[in-house]
């Protein structure tokens, strides 16, 4: 009876914690994703007139394929990019469509995970999808893009500035900027723009994204003349920095590289204003986030980094994206892969209407490798005999109260590789 | 005898008590971590892997706490202060007493009387249904340490040990004068529209005075001997040394304490004794999950990175190790192996050799293992066969 009784109570504790659970993240999620979006204006889904269309296949509609880190850690910028490819397609649709044929976007989720990744390219190409977009990580890519192979489906990232991609040139092409450039590009405006010389790099070590990054910055900054006068290394999730932020303080540097992803980058410069570290913070687009200005606190106002894209600057083709966008989804986008992701599927857009026959994924592939000149929101992007990476301009930008404030852009001549 | 030189003039020895203040704060709640570990497998002999996701429920409880007190997005309370940090260090308490209850009543009692292989899987099994499951329903979402309000504990606390240079000061004041009048120049240079290679000279100029006057301002810091702790860090220190002396108290001198001692000693025996081992082994797991719950609000509210299901992985595995390194079973042993493993982590950063510290750490627990398998204060006990 006693124990009978017992195990009565105990499974109502279990529904009634449950319960609370469930209850509490149902009304939270609404809330983190505002968080996430939040200062500079936010992307978040509420009030938008502008949504994923109907899913299955028609057979009458020219497909281009989405890949989209929809959930997952990169959901802010996976959210982003799928505004930014559903305004493209609405656009085209909008204007009569491609020879008289409408443009259906298939999207799938990638969840934020390669092997996701892998999958949802495949279920797009087994739709007969033509072309696929995607996706925000290179590692993301990586895998699309040989998902892609066998069939030579042309495959355009969105924001996978790794330069080593698989069939990058062949049949993978991309509308952002390398690793290659952006490194050079805050070595170059660190030097000449700040005056720094002693700089300390911080790398995330279990990210090849960072790795790399702090790889290309300390060549170019070197051969610039400036001295990288120590490195210090933390993995993804840690919490802690008090140790490697003290190393740094010792070694008196004038400039801080930290070439992780925003989740760690804004808690590191917190606990490094706290350790009296002075010193100025720099980035690559790792940075790109709103939260950052959150996590980062006052420490992180003043800090700059490397960006494909500003809301802020003055060129008719972002005051008109800018329009397009508050029509559809109302606000600003709160990062870069909203003006990318449009600009992905532009470039695709783009090469079907010069395709000879845009359901043969072989045409629209020759004609896009073939795309010169597309003027798009985060520049001119041309991918004839470019191997696929377009010679991008890149934007260096100012973390401000208000959000990213535009600082310079770089030509890609003017960057001391 | 050269080596010896440069290898001692690697190390920054200005440094070295302000690392010895980081690996004891890191080592804190590695420790409290570990307790959680160490007692359960003290009275059941079973790892819980699933302790790393009861401390990553407890972080969670702390952000849905945080916002319940209307400290979401757009709140426009104003009050702060001790009080909600207490409210929220209870609540992440007792979700997490409450859910580490759950899973052993759940999920281990079933398999009490199975071969202790089926409950280690088991455990395995639990933590990937929290972390996987808890991704279907939990958002990924900002610490509530971002909020200000929440954590009003901004401050840092410095100590001098020795004190600075005074003549750096002198230089310093010329510097930061020079900074501004070519600042100044530079700027009106630039809002005039003269030249561009007018305007380079002076960014120039601006810049070399930018950076003697942070240069002495650096070396005026540095000259001396300072330890610096966050506010937050330290009430965390001094939460988890109090957690830790009310463990010591409810374990050595209650009679619950008493009871728990015998179960971990023989637990057939103290069952024979008289001893309600059932409700023992729900109150070792209740107090285990209780220190997590501590351990993982004052990390989201104090420091914090972004919640994820995956939050508890990092500080679980770290904090296993350190209750092995101690000797598992053995309360003082996680402790002491909580610290040791934050001392000696840092010990590899001050060193420089920061991207093997993880590395080192591992080391550091074979080598333990080899010479003492039981663990630094555990006992090796031979097993029959």
């Amino acid at each position: 009876m006693n124990v009978k009784l017992r195990s009565a109570a105990f499974s109502a504790v279990a529904c009634f914690v449950l319960g609370g659970l469930l209850a509490g993240c149902g009304s939270g999620g609404g809330s983190s994703t505002g968080d996430t979006g939040g200062t500079s204006g936010s992307s978040s889904t509420s009030g938008s007139t502008l949504q994923p269309g109907d899913q299955t296949p028609d057979p009458n509609k020219i497909k281009i394929g989405l890949v989209a880190s929809i959930n997952g850690d990169l959901k802010p910028w996976g959210m982003d990019s799928q505004n930014g490819a559903l305004l493209a397609v609405d656009e085209i649709n909008k204007a009569g469509g491609i020879n008289g044929k409408q443009v259906q976007l298939l999207i799938e989720d990638s969840n934020s995970t390669p092997e996701q990744g892998k999958t949802a390219a495949e279920r797009l190409i087994s739709k007969g999808c033509v072309a696929v977009v995607g996706e925000v990580a290179s590692g993301i890519t990586a895998q699309i893009a040989l998902a892609a192979q066998e069939k030579k489906i042309p495959v355009v990232a969105v924001g996978a500035t790794k330069t080593e991609l698989p069939g990058i040139g062949q049949h993978v092409f991309r509308v952002c900027y390398t690793d290659d450039l952006q490194g050079p590009v805050m070595a170059t405006f660190a030097y000449e723009e700040l005056g720094l010389r002693n700089v300390a790099i911080v790398t995330d070590n279990k990210q090849p994204y960072s790795t790399y990054l702090s790889k290309t910055f300390r060549d170019s900054f070197e051969k610039q003349g400036g001295k990288i006068v120590d490195e210090q290394f933390y993995e993804s999730k840690q919490t802690q920095f008090g140790p490697l932020l003290t190393n740094l303080k010792a070694k008196n540097p004038d400039g801080l590289f930290l070439s992780g992803y925003f989740t760690e980058v804004g808690p590191i410069v917190r606990q490094a204003a706290e350790a009296g570290l002075n010193a100025k913070f720099l980035g690559g687009d790792g940075w790109d986030s709103a939260e950052i200005l959150t996590s980062g606190g006052d420490a992180i106002l003043g800090g700059f980094f490397c960006n494909h894209y500003n809301n802020q600057e003055d060129r008719p083709e972002v005051k008109t994206f800018l329009e397009k966008w508050q029509a559809a989804f109302g606000g600003v986008p709160g990062t870069t892969m909203g003006a990318l992701g449009y600009d992905a599927v532009g470039v695709a857009i783009d090469g079907l209407k010069r395709a000879s026959d845009v359901n043969s994924a072989e045409s629209v592939l020759a004609a896009i490798s073939e795309t010169e000149g597309f003027a798009g929101v985060s520049g001119v992007i041309t991918l004839k005999g470019s191997g696929g990476n377009p010679d991008k301009r890149a934007l260096v930008v100012k973390l401000a109260k208000e959000g990213q404030v535009y600082e310079k852009a770089y030509e890609v001549s003017e960057v001391k590789r | 005898m050269d080596l010896g030189v440069s290898l001692w003039a690697a190390f920054e020895l200005s440094t070295l008590p302000q690392q010895v203040v980081n690996g004891l704060l890191l080592g804190a709640i590695y420790a409290l971590i570990a307790l959680g570990y160490t007692m359960v497998y003290g009275v059941l002999r079973l790892i819980n892997f699933a302790h790393g996701e009861v401390f990553m429920l407890g972080a969670y409880t702390a952000l849905f706490a945080s916002w319940f007190l209307g400290y979401g997005k757009g709140s426009s309370l104003e009050t702060s202060g001790p009080l909600n940090l207490m409210i929220l260090l209870i609540a992440s308490m007792c979700v997490c007493g409450i859910v580490g209850v759950a899973i052993e009543r759940f999920a281990y009692r079933p398999m009490r009387s199975q071969p202790r292989i089926a409950a280690l899987i088991t455990a395995i099994g639990v933590s990937l249904l929290i972390q996987y499951g808890g991704a279907l329903v939990l958002p990924i979402a900002p610490p509530p340490s971002i909020n200000e309000k929440v954590n009003p504990y901004r401050g840092v606390v410095t100590m001098n040990l020795v004190g600075g240079d005074p003549q750096l000061l002198e230089g310093y004041e010329k510097a930061k004068i020079e900074f501004e009048t070519t600042e100044k120049a530079w700027t009106e240079a630039r809002a005039s529209k003269q030249p561009d290679d007018v305007v380079r000279a002076l960014r120039d100029k601006k810049n070399d005075a930018d950076r003697t006057m942070g240069d002495l301002q650096r070396r005026m810091d540095n000259s001396g001997v300072k330890i610096r702790i966050p506010q937050g860090q330290l009430i965390m220190f001094g939460t988890t040394i109090v957690l830790m002396i009310m463990l010591t108290y409810l374990v050595m001198f209650t009679a619950v304490g008493r009871a728990m001692r015998a179960v971990s000693h023989d637990f057939d025996s103290a069952s024979l004794m008289g001893i309600n081992v059932g409700k023992i082994v729900t109150i070792t797991f209740l107090i285990g999950s209780m220190l997590a719950g501590a351990g993982a609000m004052m990390n989201a509210t104090f420091l914090g990175t972004p919640l994820t299901t995956f939050f508890g992985v990092m500080p679980g595995v770290k904090a296993f190790v350190a209750a092995v390194l101690g000797g598992i079973g053995n309360i003082p042993g996680a402790v002491l192996g909580g610290f040791l493993m934050g001392i000696a982590e840092t010990a590899v950063i001050w060193a420089g050799y920061g991207q093997y510290k993880d590395a080192i750490a591992f080391i550091v627990l074979i080598v333990v293992l080899l010479f003492r398998p039981g663990g630094l204060l555990g006992s090796a006990k031979v097993e029959k066969v």
